[in-house]
């Protein structure tokens, strides 16, 4: 079933058009790295914050605070430039276990930002101002250091997997 | 040819020759392994210039001083530039003569040097003092600086889609 809506999408002329054009895809991709410096720069700083490793004089409150507009404004164009670049060969994009992981910890990723919303980022006044941050706040930042790690990781390997233009 | 050209084009041969650029030339995922690690400390390394760059146009962290800033990210900063350093002539090695004729790699190192020489003389001074500099001047410095590493970035993209000149005498 998700084969056959992945055809369908290659099918469209919009993927056509993703494919065909010669500026389409390395504009896109350009624009997916170069906002990799916001999103995941601004990820790595606040997984660093949270494990104690940068800027410890400096409240997590604060930090979420004065990063957070460019955290969700970065996330929100990759993903919208991740799905164009995906859209213009999906059903290739499907077929590499680089992809389908890749996929999967995006899920995680998120996931453990709800998770730590719910737990210790619900307490967050109770240990914002304390010299040392929770194990629960460490292992939430340990967790998203490794996930977005792998899903670069994942990211770079679609490159290779995918069939030659 | 001129002296400098040649000493470049001797050190793009020891490169090409050497036995890490062989290695990952010759390797499947070593190349890709090392990009990983280029990708990842672009991101440290965007982030906290891009994060300094909003103190000193006034966008981000308004209620405190930007030498503060500067200060806590510089550790983070240093060892993203190095990591992309040792990551970025690691990959280059793997093809240095094609890079030495490249007009995308040019531009590349040309900006990267600007942006290296910028970040460590007046950007860095302008955030240690930004309260001795106007508004005016210190949007000046973020300004520069975000075009500068951005010039690095385009140019790095713009490698595998420009043709390069074969150096005088490569024979292929």
């Amino acid at each position: 079933m998700i084969v056959g809506a992945l055809e369908w999408l290659h099918d469209t002329p919009f993927s056509a058009m993703m494919r065909d054009s010669i500026w389409a895809e390395p504009i896109v991709e350009t624009v997916h790295m170069l906002t990799l410096a916001v999103f995941l720069g601004f990820v790595l700083v606040l997984d660093l914050r949270l494990l104690d490793l940068t800027m410890r004089e400096r409240r997590v409150s604060a930090m979420f605070q004065q990063l957070n507009p460019g955290l969700f404004g970065g996330f929100a164009v990759m993903l919208v430039t991740g799905l164009l670049l995906f859209s213009g060969d999906p059903v290739s994009f499907y077929s590499t276990w680089f992809f389908k992981a890749k996929m999967v910890m995006l899920l995680l990723a998120g996931l453990n930002v709800l998770l730590f919303n719910v737990t210790v980022g619900r307490r967050l006044a109770e240990w914002d101002g304390l010299p040392r941050t929770p194990w629960e706040a460490k292992a939430a930042g340990a967790a998203s250091l490794v996930l977005w790690v792998c899903i670069v990781a994942a990211g770079r390997g679609i490159a290779y997997a995918l069939p030659p233009p | 040819m001129h002296f400098m050209a040649q000493v470049l084009l001797a050190f793009c041969r020891w490169c090409d020759a050497s036995f890490f650029g062989e290695a990952i030339r010759n390797s499947v995922w070593l190349f890709p392994f090392v990009e990983i690690f280029h990708l990842l400390a672009l991101g440290l390394l965007g982030g906290t210039i891009i994060l300094v760059n909003l103190s000193l146009l006034g966008v981000r962290f308004r209620g405190e001083p930007v030498s503060r800033l500067a200060r806590d990210v510089q550790p983070l900063f240093n060892a993203s530039l190095a990591v992309m350093l040792i990551s970025g002539f690691l990959l280059f090695s793997t093809e240095a003569l094609k890079m030495y004729g490249s007009p995308a790699f040019q531009f590349k190192m040309s900006c990267l040097a600007l942006a290296i020489l910028f970040t460590y003389t007046l950007h860095f001074r302008v955030a240690r003092d930004a309260g001795t500099f106007s508004p005016g001047w210190r949007k000046v410095a973020a300004v520069t600086s975000l075009l500068l590493w951005v010039g690095v970035a385009l140019g790095g993209r713009a490698i595998g889609y420009v043709n390069s000149t074969p150096p005088p005498g490569a024979g292929s």
